[in-house]
């Protein structure tokens, strides 16, 4: 797991995870259906079905930052699946066939659920997990969102979601619990109102929290949103950042530059690149990954609320809006630079990004950097490569900023 | 009626369209005609026939072009992808009028913005076809997709397609799709007479050429190949391989002059560019929309879609049963993470069926073609096959 000591914080989260894992055991011992989940998966329902959801990508990011992605996709590798793949992907199925398992292993699953709005790999994963665990698979796919959301799309997934409480009213011998829907949706939004609230604050300069300390701080809004956990969480971490702001503790005291980091960040290598950036007082403020879980749902339209939020989440955007978001994030952060990830894991979210370099650099005149590499997999990781190309950013950063 | 040809110039015919599809292009367009391409795969040809223009497969590569991609597209993606943006770039589909995307995998969905990007058409769509494909909210959506697509390629030919004109189209393309059936059924028990590279190169050029002068030409080689079997001149080249194929698409297309030289025929597979684009017709009763939808749902599964209906395992196993294959070859493209992630269970599950199965990694423009004669030769000796 990452190292982040200086945030108190940081002990209650190790301890949540881990009795929250501990939770997924105990359920799955009391019969309690595990259901597995994607990170944009209306999770809401699951909670109000009575299951117990669990998030495989999550124990994906948690090996990568360990760092023994390699060793576990390894074992997957050996079956036939290959290091293209999506690295979480790799290493939820290599978990599967490996013997040594340092994070433990993953939760096997009752039911698969998928959405695809992320992309097709999970798709993929949670189908060939349903036949692998033989469980029922059951997939909202969601088309992409280019422009402006149809409404024939929107009818789609408000369709399928009415599917999905059919089967989970089969599935689980109950009628499905709208008044406790009610409950769990506040409850998520509570936790999507905090975490907006706490990645705002990176805007301050100098700030009390960046993109780095967001990506640690991350999985309860995905793993546990929806539940009175995650809202008690970010009010302590909302809670310790204003006794920062008081007590004037900053990420970097004399901050300079304020970056705009794209999308996940190397796993195994978050403090590495912290430290890069510090070295020249440089701060990663916003992302669109951290931000995709500034969510509000609508209590009066449940399903249509559900549907809105996590279909057209940026992800499952078309090439301009995703475009126009990023530059939207810059602004609202006022950043001074911009990095680009392009990850081998993640098509969805690398493949553009060539373009979008120019043309991001030609609407907003900002310096920028691109760089190769896999969010978790450090066979693709070329520290001096990054270095070189990094040193060449900030020097022009500093040039373009005097 | 008299042949005007013989089956070679026919082949040969074919052979030039697909091995020059710039040319080909220039040639549909001395006409008024207006053309839309469409990206392999599950476009629904029928649609833009209707409306008035000639529906073109972007299926026919020109593997240097691959290259021009590269500031564009990371080399780690799908080389198919990349070597028709890389195409376009170089400006061999500069007299298309359109472009039709089907979004079936994470390259698909993300191509189109960097194609619009930087090599824009007047007319450009994605067309959004559902993944799951069990459960009824997938077909009432699709008939709704089909419906949009309609109103785009009416607006853009300023014109109706009535619903006759649409049961047309889809009466042509049923028939053409017939008798390349019963030449596939020909060249499975026939392979001497008509061997792999020029029965797929048939299929490749139905998505090259006007559907009606391709049913025309079909239909002539049929009558002469059936004339050929009847007088009993099947003669020639012996094949002892039954290989069932699986994969996108049978690129690069020398795979089938290994397969032609090492005896075995390819007498099935789920290729995208192959059987699967003939295997089954559209409804011709009933609205028209509804009935193209009803084929999607009833296409042989592949790796794109989700569903108990589309177990692609057990259809590829009943595919063997009923072709009598020895084995199943498999052909996938480097970095096509839908293949790969099907690929291990597919391999187990043939195996523990007794189905001999191997799979060769191919990359266009990417890994040389050399390699896969020795692979293929040595899966065939396993079979207990060659020449």
């Amino acid at each position: 797991m990452i190292e982040s000591p200086s945030f108190k914080t940081t002990n209650l989260f190790k301890r949540m995870m881990a009795e929250y894992l501990e939770r997924g055991v105990a359920a799955k011992e009391k019969g309690i259906p595990i259901a597995w989940v994607t990170a944009t998966f209306p999770v809401e329902i699951i909670y109000a079905a009575g299951l117990f959801p669990y998030y495989p990508e999550n124990f994906g990011a948690r090996i990568a930052a360990k760092k023994v992605a390699a060793a576990i996709s390894a074992a997957a590798e050996k079956q036939g699946y290959f290091p293209d793949l999506c690295a979480y992907a790799r290493c939820g199925i290599g978990n599967a066939f490996s013997i040594k398992r340092p994070v433990g292993e993953v939760l096997k699953p009752d039911v698969v659920f998928c959405s695809n709005a992320q992309c097709g790999s999970l798709q993929k994963w949670f189908e060939a997990a349903g036949r692998y665990y033989q469980v029922p698979f059951f997939l909202i796919d969601t088309p992409l969102i280019e422009n402006t959301p149809t409404t024939l799309i929107k009818r789609y997934i408000v369709d399928q979601l009415h599917e999905l409480l059919d089967f989970l009213e089969l599935y689980t011998g109950n009628t499905f619990n709208f008044s406790r829907l009610a409950e769990v949706i506040s409850l998520s939004n509570e936790a999507c109102r905090l975490w907006n609230e706490i990645l705002e604050m990176a805007a301050l300069k100098p700030a009390p929290f960046g993109y780095f300390d967001a990506c640690y701080h991350l999985a309860p809004i995905v793993a546990w949103r929806g539940t009175k956990w995650a809202v008690d969480y970010y009010k302590e971490l909302k809670k310790e950042l204003e006794e920062r702001l008081d007590n004037k503790v900053y990420v970097i005291p004399d901050e300079r530059y304020k970056l705009y980091f794209d999308h996940i960040p190397v796993w195994p290598r978050l403090r590495w690149f912290s430290n890069l950036l510090l070295e020249r007082k440089a701060l990663a403020v916003a992302s669109q990954y951290t931000h995709a879980w500034a969510w509000r749902f609508d209590l009066n339209r449940p399903l249509e609320s559900l549907v809105k939020n996590h279909t057209e989440v940026f992800i499952n955007r078309g090439y301009e809006y995703r475009l126009e978001q990023k530059i939207s994030l810059m602004n609202e952060f006022k950043v001074d630079g911009f990095i680009l990830f392009s990850n081998r894991s993640c098509k969805p979210k690398a493949l553009g990004l060539y373009d979008k370099y120019n043309i991001i650099s030609e609407r907003t005149g900002l310096p920028g950097v691109i760089f190769e590499a896999d969010m978790s997999d450090e066979r693709y990781f070329n520290e001096e490569y990054i270095k070189k190309l990094f040193g060449e950013f900030f020097d022009r950063l500093e040039r373009e900023s005097t | 009626m008299p042949a005007r040809k013989n089956a070679k110039s026919i082949y040969e015919d074919f052979n030039k369209i697909v091995a020059n599809p710039v040319r080909q292009i220039k040639r549909l367009r001395t006409g008024a005609v207006r053309i839309i391409g469409w990206v392999p795969t599950d476009v629904p040809e029928e649609l833009i026939h209707a409306a008035g223009a000639l529906p073109i497969g972007i299926v026919a590569l020109d593997n240097p072009a691959v290259s021009r991609s590269a500031p564009h597209m990371q080399a780690w993606s799908c080389s198919l992808m990349r070597c028709a943006l890389g195409m376009a770039l170089g400006g061999s589909f500069d007299l298309l009028n359109g472009l039709i995307i089907p979004v079936i995998c994470d390259t698909t969905r993300m191509v189109t913005g960097i194609w619009k990007q930087t090599k824009p058409y007047v007319f450009m769509d994605n067309f959004l076809l559902p993944k799951q494909i069990d459960r009824p909210s997938a077909k009432d959506y699709l008939i709704g997709e089909m419906g949009r697509l309609k109103a785009r390629l009416e607006q853009f030919m300023d014109r109706t397609i009535t619903a006759s004109e649409l049961c047309e189209s889809i009466k042509l393309y049923n028939y053409n799709r017939s008798i390349m059936r019963k030449l596939f059924s020909l060249h499975t028990c026939h392979p001497e007479l008509l061997g792999n590279k020029d029965m797929y190169n048939i299929i490749k050029t139905s998505m090259l050429m006007p559907k009606e002068l391709h049913t025309n030409m079909i239909a002539e080689l049929l009558q002469m190949l059936e004339k050929k079997v009847d007088d009993n001149k099947s003669g020639g080249k012996k094949y002892n391989i039954r290989l069932l194929m699986s994969g996108k698409v049978w690129e690069p297309p020398e795979i089938m002059n290994i397969l032609d030289s090492l005896g075995a025929v390819s007498v099935g597979d789920d290729f995208c560019t192959g059987y699967r684009y003939i295997a089954n017709d559209v409804p011709e009763t009933g609205e028209p929309l509804r009935s193209l939808a009803e084929r999607q749902f009833s296409r042989l599964p592949i790796a794109a879609f989700a569903g108990k209906c589309g177990d692609r395992t057990n259809s590829i196993i009943r595919m063997v049963g009923e072709t009598h294959a020895d084995g199943v070859l498999f052909v996938h493209l480097r970095y096509c993470e839908p293949e790969n992630f099907d690929y291990p269970m597919l391999r187990d599950d043939l195996s523990a069926s007794g189905i001999p199965n191997f799979r060769i990694e191919t990359e266009i423009g990417g890994l040389p073609v050399e390699n896969y004669n020795e692979q293929i030769k040595t899966f065939i000796d396993s079979l207990g096959g060659g020449v």
